[in-house]
């Protein structure tokens, strides 16, 4: 009788062995830091519910070395089952690798997506293919230091001028009432390529323009006299109103959060994927207001600015690629969006419950404020990043040694645009 | 040939301690070269294929079309000519004053301070620095107002953002430089110098007649060494001014990182390899200048 207990327990574990198993994990590679390894735990857990044994794992990296392992994976076919970033950023993707998958039908495959607007879509397209499945809306506002407005007596600055006169006050008049002249107007930065551009584009569209460098019909729109002025209080934000820390042309996203978070920056960029942190006890606890961006002419129309596209991608050479589809379709409903809400403070879903939320976190999510959108000129123009690297050097160079009139400057910045967009375009 | 194999199999005893040594340089230090030559002569969408695409030298081509990347080389050169005069010269000093009897008993504690710098991760000295010289806050700037003194832009201009690095550079290097000298100064024929003081040369003819031809291959060591340290300057730049302001210190390593970064991997590698070759090149021709002066 022993004996056959022991064979019949030798063929069970033979045929454990050899059967499939029904186990499977999906890895999905972002670069959303802690709050992102959280968001997709949740996901994992709802997922499993409807596909018992499967699990998504997600990797975080630093967005530089996302970038690269990406593209390394990609291209040695060791993808992985997703990809979740930015639009822009999967563009570069494509372009390097041209195997990101088209996910017209996938989506397609989805009833429940009349939330997506038809910008959502145009920037998931590029170059006839869809190449993200829209899931978030990455909004942006303008915050001050509740406390700071509180102390030196003023409100949430409307126009470029209440900021102004906020900006002096924050830098000359001791917000956070240690005794020293150690507070600036404003946390930007300008080290990075981008990250000038990316300031410039918060100030342009928040204050209702529509495009900060070209148009999608190719013209240059720097020197025309609504741009230009924008252009113009921007650069002497830099420069002669000495509104930021002096070292703001070294600093990159690392050195303006450690200006916000240290608490020598009064107004800032407010991501909405920033609020839960600020919101936190040790960060600003909270002690920040969101609005929309100050407008620079009375008839302009200020709003909240939407900067891009979160959304997820799947590599062609993905090992588990109908699996990956149906998670990417899986991410559009309620239940995956909620834990993108209060995981990441992000969703593109209107019916998302919000009262767990903090104020800060419910003014995005809520979207009452107007929205304005990027023109995504990447997905007009192929040349844009070429152009765009060149205007970043140009102003970069006139930050470093302001003229005594940036109108001339302005005009000989848009001339070199014009001649160098023509030569990019022909090329 | 046979005699190769018999030379070889004389010393197989030899051959066989330094065979893993051998395997792991191979491995580990040409391996990786080779591969990133390589590279270089591939477009950069199918530089991590199984089969990429081979362009020839279109990638150096379009490197030395680029105007950033010629700009980036001769600030290199300008930058790596001074690291190298002031960390030679400054380690040369230092080295000279721990061996004088002057300093017979603090000379320990230089030697220390010196070569401590060494020891510290890069990194965590350079992230230091960076606040040193912080315009708002960093205690250089308040050092001089509170003597007095005008402001240092410190790494907001262009001029003083390259001497910061220089700076920062030379605390983290010359205890390295001056230990070599320390060595040699050491070690030398102290002998030759008495002959020459009982023959009536002054200090100066002594130093230069007597002891600074026995330091040559410490000058010489220290020069290459330092030649190929400072156009390789790479981790100073990304943590103090990730190549700003306005370009100033976008050094040939970091604009081949940058080009890196946006998936550039064929233009990246064919900088690293024009950078390679340069250095290469200074080295061996640095070497060749002092074995045909000794006579070699």
């Amino acid at each position: 009788m022993r004996f056959l207990k022991g064979i019949a327990a030798a063929a069970g574990l033979l045929v454990a062995s050899v059967l499939p198993s029904t186990a499977q994990t999906l890895t999905v590679w972002h670069d959303l830091g802690d709050n992102g390894l959280k968001w997709f735990d949740a996901m994992s857990a709802e997922f499993a519910k409807q596909h018992p044994g499967v699990t998504v794992k997600s990797l975080s990296f630093p967005t530089d070395q996302w970038f690269g392992r990406v593209i390394s994976a990609v291209n040695t076919d060791s993808a992985p089952d997703l990809i979740f970033n930015n639009y822009e950023r999967v563009i570069r993707i494509q372009d390097q690798t041209g195997k990101v998958s088209d996910l017209k039908p996938v989506l397609g495959k989805v009833s429940d997506k009349a939330f997506l607007t038809e910008d959502d879509l145009k920037v998931a397209t590029y170059k006839d293919r869809q190449i993200i499945i829209p899931i978030q809306r990455v909004q942006m506002g303008f915050g001050v230091r509740k406390s700071w407005l509180d102390k030196v007596g003023e409100k949430f600055p409307e126009t470029w001028e209440d900021a102004k006169r906020v900006a002096v006050k924050f830098r000359e008049g001791d917000p956070d009432g240690n005794g020293k002249a150690d507070t600036f107007g404003f946390a930007l930065e300008a080290a990075k390529p981008r990250d000038l551009i990316h300031i410039l584009d918060l100030f342009s569209f928040g204050t209702g323009l529509r495009h900060t460098l070209i148009d999608p019909e190719g013209k240059i729109t720097i020197d025309e006299p609504r741009h230009a002025a924008v252009l113009e209080e921007f650069l002497k934000t830099y420069t002669s109103y000495k509104f930021v820390a002096p070292d703001t042309i070294n600093h990159s996203f690392t050195e303006m959060y450690q200006v916000i978070e240290g608490g020598r920056g009064g107004m800032f960029r407010v991501g909405d994927w920033n609020v839960k942190k600020w919101d936190g006890e040790k960060v600003l606890n909270g002690d920040f207001l969101v609005g929309q961006w100050p407008k620079f002419a009375p008839d302009e129309k200020n709003a909240v600015v939407i900067g891009g596209m979160r959304g997820v991608a799947i590599p062609e050479n993905a090992p588990n690629k109908a699996l990956a589809q149906e998670f990417a379709q899986f991410m559009l409903t309620r239940a995956a969006q909620q834990t993108s809400l209060d995981n990441v403070g992000a969703a593109v879903r209107g019916d998302l419950d919000v009262a767990a939320l903090s104020p800060r976190s419910q003014y995005f999510a809520k979207a009452e404020a107007p929205l304005i959108a990027y023109d995504f000129p990447e997905s007009v123009h192929a040349f844009y990043p070429e152009l765009e690297a060149a205007f970043h050097k140009k102003l970069l160079s006139g930050i470093a040694n302001p003229p005594a009139d940036w109108k001339p400057f302005i005009a000989e910045t848009a001339k070199e645009m014009r001649e160098l967009a023509a030569k990019l375009k022909s090329k | 040939m046979t005699t190769t194999l018999e030379t070889v199999w004389h010393n197989r005893i030899f051959y066989l301690f330094v065979l893993p040594f051998a395997a792991l340089t191979i491995l580990f230090g040409v391996w990786p070269i080779v591969l990133s030559i390589a590279v270089s002569f591939t477009a950069s969408a199918t530089a991590l294929r199984p089969n990429p695409t081979y362009i020839g030298f279109a990638n150096y081509a379009a490197i030395f079309a680029d105007p950033g990347f010629l700009a980036s080389l001769a600030r290199t050169f300008i930058y790596t000519a001074a690291a190298v005069v002031a960390n030679v010269g400054f380690a040369f000093g230092m080295a000279v004053l721990i061996d004088s009897p002057l300093l017979r008993r603090g000379g320990l504690l230089l030697r220390l301070a010196l070569f401590l710098p060494v020891v510290t991760p890069d990194i965590a000295g350079y992230v230091v620095w960076r606040w040193l010289y912080d315009r708002s806050f960093g205690a250089i700037n308040a050092l001089l107002d509170l003597v007095g003194l005008p402001a240092f832009a410190g790494l907001t201009t262009g001029l003083t953002a390259t001497i910061s690095l220089l700076i920062a550079e030379l605390w983290h290097h010359a205890g390295f430089y001056m230990l070599i000298f320390h060595a040699n100064l050491a070690i030398r024929d102290r002998a030759l110098e008495e002959a020459a003081h009982v023959d009536g040369a002054t200090t100066w003819q002594r130093w230069r007649y007597v002891i600074l031809p026995q330091l040559k291959p410490a000058f010489i060591i220290n020069t290459v060494y330092a030649l190929i340290q400072f156009l390789k300057t790479f981790t100073v730049v990304v943590v103090m001014t990730k190549g700003g302001p306005n370009e100033a210190t976008n050094f040939v390593t970091h604009y081949a990182y940058q080009l890196f970064d946006q998936g550039r991997y064929g233009e990246a590698t064919a900088m690293a390899s024009v950078l390679f070759a340069i250095v290469i090149g200074i080295s061996l021709s640095i070497y060749r200048m002092g074995d045909k002066e000794a006579g070699r």
